[in-house]
């Protein structure tokens, strides 16, 4: 039963996590195993894999002790590894299979690996610590199943896993997407981070604030706001709170944590790991041994009737009906923080304060929440509107004849063209696309190893079967990709197509490249000329008239204001039978001022005097 | 002599500026003592205080108000006198000696001429000269308005207009140019014109409101009970309801009279003063006085009533240790000391705007507000700001007390928001200033006053009183003076438009000073065109061989035409100075910063980049950089070549932050920085390929081969020298080529080996 769950449920994907300490000794071999998913596969092929995989690490550290084993490529299967903590492992195992969908981006998948244990460090803090705490490990399992178990829920697509695939090759895991705002904007929301963060007295408070799915500002740390901005993505914001209502009286109605309707793969499982991993059925918190919070459970959040967002994730306080309010870890700080979440239309705010802050607890916060009503939100309403008319929607990133990838590694900020838009693309240019990732993750990572600390630029662009260009460029830290399937014939052609969109919105900053300055170097300099110092140009138009006149203003599209302006043109003259040819007549008028739609342009010419 | 004199002063001062008051008037007065005076008229047109005697006319110019005016002195013919009024040009003198005759007399020639009442049934009321074209002179009479125009040839009147009307009593105030006319069983019905230069505009008629005090009583309405105030350019008239103890107010618009409310009064005795746009009501029986900025539709006070203060007043005991630049009156000062001190005394008359002739003594004193008082006395700091913004007469004063205010809330750490109230109200006033251009004339006058080293030294008495303002900066005495006389001057055409006033009061501000140091003149041409006219109205009536040349001069110092605060000052003022004293806590300034610029930009002013640099300074030292990351990329701290560096500087520690630092100089074009930079960091390929693309030139090829030597590859070496020889003519000749072709080829061949 379990190995049919593992071919039909999980698309034989296996994730674990051992901890190379333990377990030494013949016999205790169970004690390495952390996590293992699936949970019902018999202990003797559990063993089996961590083994291998065990071995792979110990024979590939003799030869570069740093860094061991990244990925193992074997005829059916893919082991990625990453080393979430040292001498604790968490290893992936992908089937290959013929079908086209699973191709992946071994980076991509060590970034799920990454984000998996990023989270949990945020909510319960580091493994080793959980087992230092608790030597027998009980803890940590209980810990980590119900977690990795409800995030990997967010990858189920029916009955399957759907791991990111090489159609996601324009997406990057573990970045941030900000919202691009006006100064006057960012200043609001700059003062706003202000009064949030007095409200809670003089404690020095973080905040994070989002529209959308996307990020407006933070105080934390890089790190931290990827973390805290992925669990937002995924569970707090607008989008995704409703993503749960529909479900929402459902799953209350049923009294379980668990959706047994979704995920029955992951759900069901046999009696053995049931007691080896603890008990998962969480909702009676008093019945359990430990008392685990799963903080990525499914539609647990819901907004208030005052604007926040409460959750009884982290339990009921006894006798009354407040609920706890949520803690995470600060990477950063290595400091534990209340986080309070605010919701307003379309923007998110959350708000850190420090456990050792507020020594009333629950009394405490609330008296912030009160001082953040009552402070910010005559502010957060100015800026909620502010951002929701600035913001263009969901295409409002979208670079039409352009399905791009922008990553500044810099600050860990990406932007991509819209998923909507991705999916336009043909299946061969996203492979292609995707081979040219995995070439520029080696690269990179190679780089890494030789020069640290520097930049490597570089720039690759490949024809995809389809004739589309691939394309990959880095830069001082920031990495563009895009795919070009309408580019002409040439690698020349392509290569200017990157130029262009890099000269237009190069990492989403050179904006400021002004028009005015583009006129003063680009071909409507000409024009320009003509402005500046009174000169006369000579256009030639459709109509095959000449103008000759001065130019008092003009725009990008070539429409033009002109003064002064003789108009000159031929004319054959109407002739009746008896002459053979006449010949054409010079005309001309003048017109003192006019205006010249640009289409109609073909020349224009300075006056050379 | 000076700096006895000033200590002495100081003393004094120092005792009495413990007092409370908010008005105070400054000693000495001016002195207008003559023998057989008959007693006092005043002139508000030229702003003369005239005492006849009975053949002679000794005027006094109160503006600039000066204790030591010079005494000018006319002759006429013996007679009774009503009023006496000089004509604008003051080139006549007009006397009304009866209800029926005004006698001209021209100073100059000493030619007279008598105009005479026509007709049996009329009386004259009073008459006053105008600015009207084609007229001179105004007779008010109990039939309505004559105009006349005086004839210079035939030195004669001429009839040029007559409104008829029932007239019970008449008030008109140049300042104004209004004239209301009363009439009625109670004369509380009222006509009005406005006689300005541009023309003569006829007020709708409007009827003032009086309370009864039983059914049948109807009392009459006094024209000692009407004012004609102007305040910020618009015109108020103030009407004392005696019954009610209340003060109506009515604001004059072109096509109507609107009641504006009313202000409570305590005394049966009301009379009213305009300081600097300030509204203050002598409650003369309960001998305060209450100040009132009616600029914003308040009716409340700006503080509590309290008494004027005579300040620097030399008490008998300390009159020995007095300057002897005034021995001349010492004796007799001390004399008439405690004569002289009585404050609301009952010969006290009030002089429209803001001087007060105690008939009594023969003294002038003018009303000052003491800013400082009043700004102490609020807790309200944004209003208070607000109050000081507005202030004019004394711009310097204000400017001053109005950076200490704001720097003390924010030592204080008072909560954001009001700071941010603050700044809204201090940025405002900024841009208000620069739209109406009299920020710029604040700045020039600045500059130019201080290359006048000339200033102190000269004034003998005056030197006295302007040396102690400025070591206190209690007391402003001069300054104020030539204004009052240009705003005069240039209100003719704001009749009831209340947007022009900043201009119309700054504008004259500009005059003065331009006619003294015009070659300092550096504002725009459009700017200094529109004063040229202004000044040539004024110039004419400031002599030049004023013998407060002295002073003028000093009193330059002192005139800002505006309070406003720029971004540059408040940064220098402001934020500079507190940043030293505020280390512990950058996370407060950073937000008071954010709040500046938040209105900064709302009013789109342009903030000093040192202010950038210092908010830089202040999240990289709390190690803030994701803010920081935040606040470049959404340009809340505007590029500059300043941020930049600063940002490469702060970045030594987060590598980020360097890079938004080269990023900038990039998008800057600062191509020879930015290509420096890359070589130091060791990315001289990349710098090659930038400076080739924006054609740097300036940038010694030596360097970029010593850092691709530095790298240790031969390959890069190779590149940069091919690069150099294949763009940089006659580079294949310096020595830099051939050592590093040595260099390259001895690596070459260690590698073959």
């Amino acid at each position: 039963m379990g190995l049919a769950s593992i071919g039909t449920g999980s698309e034989g994907m296996q994730l674990c996590i051992f901890d190379l300490r333990r377990g030494q000794h013949e016999g205790q071999e169970l004690d390495k195993i952390l996590f293992f998913f699936p949970a019902d596969l018999p202990f003797s092929t559990q063993l089996s894999v961590i083994g291998l995989s065990e071995g792979l690490i110990t024979f590939t550290r003799i030869f570069s002790p740093e860094a061991a084993c990244e990925v193992i490529e074997a005829e059916r299967h893919s082991h990625v590894f990453y080393e979430a903590e040292p001498d604790i492992w968490m290893v992936m195992i992908v089937e290959k299979s013929k079908e086209l969908e699973t191709i992946w981006r071994i980076d991509a998948l060590r970034e799920v690996l990454k984000e998996i244990h990023c989270l949990f460090m945020m909510f319960h803090g580091s493994i080793r610590a959980l087992l230092d705490k608790e030597p027998g490990g009980e803890l940590t399992r209980a810990h980590l199943y119900p977690f990795i178990m409800d995030y990997l829920r967010d990858f189920l697509v029916g009955k399957k896993l759907q791991l990111p695939s090489f159609r996601d090759c324009l997406k990057e895991r573990r970045t941030v997407q900000m919202l691009t705002v006006g100064r006057e904007a960012a200043i609001e929301v700059q003062t706003l981070v202000r009064t949030l963060e007095s409200c809670a007295g003089n404690t020095s408070c973080s905040s994070l604030i989002l529209f959308q799915d996307l990020l407006v500002s933070t105080t934390l740390s890089p790190e931290d706001t990827i973390n805290l901005f992925t669990y937002a993505v995924l569970r707090l914001t607008p989008h995704a709170l409703s993503s749960g209502a529909s479900s929402w009286s459902y799953l209350r109605k049923g009294n379980s944590s668990l959706p047994v309707t979704t995920g029955s793969t992951l759900v069901h499982s046999g009696s053995v790991s049931e007691q080896f991993y603890g008990s998962r059925d969480t909702s009676p918190a008093g019945e359990n041994r430990y008392r685990i919070t799963r903080p990525l459970q499914h539609d647990k959040w819901f907004k208030g009737k005052d604007g926040f967002l409460i959750t009884d994730i982290w339990g009921v306080d006894a006798g009354s009906s407040n609920v706890t309010t949520p803690t995470v870890w600060l990477q950063q700080t290595e400091e534990r923080m209340y986080l309070c979440a605010y919701q307003y239309k379309s923007l998110t705010l959350i708000l850190l304060i420090p456990l050792s802050s507020i020594l009333s607890g629950e009394q405490g916060l609330s008296v912030v929440k009160q001082q953040l009503l009552e402070n910010a939100s005559l502010k957060i309403l100015k800026v909620e509107e502010k951002l929701s008319k600035g913001w263009g929607g969901e295409n409002a990133y979208h670079v039409s004849g352009y399905r791009y990838l922008l990553v500044d590694g810099n600050r860990d900020i990406s932007r991509a063209s819209p998923p909507g838009k991705v999916t336009t693309l043909t299946k061969e240019s996203l492979l292609a696309l995707n081979r040219l990732r995995e070439e520029v993750d080696s690269e990179k990572s190679r780089a890494k190893w030789d020069n640290p600390g520097h930049d490597k630029d570089m720039e690759v662009c490949i024809r995809a079967k389809n004739n589309a260009w691939a394309i990959a460029r880095i830069t001082g830290g920031k990495e563009l990709y895009m795919v070009l399937e309408k580019a002409n014939e040439t690698l020349l052609y392509a290569s200017e197509a990157v130029e262009k969109f890099s000269n237009s919105r190069p990492m989403e900053e050179d904006t400021t490249k002004t028009e005015e300055e583009e006129f003063n170097t680009g071909p409507l300099s000409v024009l320009m000329m003509s402005v500046k110092n009174n000169t006369q140009v000579l256009i030639n138009c459709r109509n095959n008239k000449k103008l000759l006149g001065r130019v008092r203003a003009f725009d990008r599209h070539c429409n033009m204001v002109l003064e002064n302006v003789r108009e000159m043109w031929t004319e054959v003259p109407k002739t009746g039978k008896g002459k053979k040819k006449a010949l054409p007549v010079n005309k001309d008028r003048f017109i003192s001022k006019m205006f010249l739609r640009g289409d109609s342009v073909i020349i224009v010419l300075r006056n050379p005097k | 002599m000076a700096g006895k004199a000033s200590s002495s002063q100081a003393s004094v001062g120092g005792l009495v500026s413990g007092a409370l008051s908010h008005v105070f008037i400054q000693y000495p007065p001016l002195r207008c003592n003559i023998n057989e005076s008959r007693g006092f008229y005043y002139d508000d047109a030229n702003k003369l205080l005239i005492s006849p005697t009975s053949e002679q006319v000794f005027s006094w110019k109160t503006a600039p108000f000066s204790p030591l005016a010079a005494t000018t002195t006319d002759s006429i013919s013996e007679g009774p006198i009503c009023s006496i009024r000089f004509s604008l040009d003051e080139k006549l003198i007009a006397v009304q000696r009866s209800n029926i005759l005004i006698q001209f007399f021209h100073r100059e020639t000493g030619e007279t001429f008598t105009y005479r009442c026509k007709s049996e049934s009329e009386n004259i009321l009073g008459f006053f000269w105008t600015d009207c074209p084609s007229r001179d002179i105004v007779v008010v009479k109990t039939s309505g308005l004559d105009f006349f125009a005086y004839d210079y040839a035939s030195k004669s009147l001429t009839l040029v207009e007559t409104k008829k009307l029932n007239v019970s009593w008449y008030v008109y105030t140049h300042e104004s140019r209004l004239v209301i006319l009363a009439s009625g069983m109670q004369c509380k019905t009222f006509n009005g014109f406005q006689l300005s230069s541009a023309g003569i505009i006829r007020l709708p008629k409007f009827e003032m409101v009086m309370a009864r005090s039983e059914a049948n009583s109807k009392p009459v309405l006094s024209s000692e009970d009407v004012h004609i105030v102007t305040v910020y350019g618009r015109i108020y008239c103030l009407q004392v309801d005696r019954v009610a103890m209340v003060l109506h107010s009515y604001r004059f618009y072109r096509d109507a009279v609107v009641q504006q409310g009313s202000l409570p009064i305590y005394s049966n005795k009301v009379a009213v003063s305009v300081v600097d746009n300030v509204l203050l009501v002598h409650q003369v029986d309960a001998k305060v006085v209450i100040l009132y900025d009616i600029f914003a539709d308040s009716r409340a006070p700006i503080s509590a009533p309290l008494p004027v203060l005579l300040r620097g007043f030399p008490r008998s005991n300390i009159s020995t240790s007095r300057s002897s630049s005034k021995e001349s009156d010492s004796s007799e000062a001390s004399n008439t000391n405690d004569n002289e001190a009585i404050i609301y005394g009952d010969d006290w008359t009030f002089l429209v705007p803001d001087l007060i002739c105690d008939v009594a003594n023969k003294l002038l004193w003018k009303i000052h507000l003491d800013l400082e008082a009043i700004s102490a006395s609020s807790s309200e700091v944004p209003s208070v700001l607000e109050f000081l913004q507005r202030r004019k007469l004394e711009a310097n004063k204000a400017k001053e007390l109005c950076l200490a205010i704001t720097q003390t809330v924010i030592l204080e750490r008072r909560p954001v928001t009001m700071v941010a109230k603050v700044m809204d109200v201090l940025v405002a006033s900024y841009s208000l200033s620069l739209k109406t251009g009299s920020y710029f004339k604040g700045i020039k006058t600045e500059r130019t006053a201080s290359s006048g080293p000339n200033a102190s030294g000269l004034g003998q008495g005056i030197d006295v009183s302007t040396s102690r303002t400025d070591g206190h900066g209690k007391s402003i005495q001069e300054e104020s003076a030539s204004r009052v006389n240009s705003v005069s001057v240039s209100r003719h055409s704001t009749y009831s438009s209340s947007g022009t006033e900043d201009n119309s009061s700054s504008e004259p501000l500009k005059t003065s000073s331009n006619d003294n140091q015009s070659l300092a003149t550096k504002v725009d041409l459009a700017e200094s065109s529109t004063t040229e006219a202004q000044s040539s109205s004024s110039a004419s009536r400031v002599p030049s061989n004023n013998p407060l040349n002295a002073s003028v001069a000093e009193q330059q110092e002192s005139q800002l035409s505006s309070p406003a605060i720029s971004p540059d000052e408040m940064y220098k003022f402001v934020f500079a100075p507190i940043e030293e004293e505020m280390v512990g806590e950058p996370s407060y300034l950073v937000a008071i910063i954010l709040e500046f610029l938040r209105s900064a930009n709302l009013e789109k002013v342009k903030v000093h980049p040192n202010l950038y640099v210092l908010t830089i300074q202040l999240l990289a030292r709390s190690e803030r950089y994701a803010e920081l990351g935040l606040f470049i990329i959404n340009k809340i701290i505007e590029p500059s070549k300043e941020v930049a560096l600063q940002l490469l500087e702060s970045g030594r520690q987060n590598s980020q932050i360097r890079k938004l630092g080269s990023d900038m100089l990039r998008q800057l074009s600062l191509h020879h920085d930015y290509v420096l930079l890359l070589v130091q960091d060791g990315y001289y390929l990349e710098a090659l390929r930038y400076s080739r693309k924006h054609k740097v030139t300036t940038i010694r090829p030596s360097l970029f081969l010593e850092a691709a030597f530095a790298s240790n590859d031969s390959k890069h070496l190779a590149a940069v020298l091919r690069f150099f020889s294949d763009f940089l003519p006659g580079f294949q000749n310096t020595s830099d080529f051939s050592s590093y072709y040595h260099i390259l080829n001895e690596m070459n061949s260690s590698v073959a080996a």
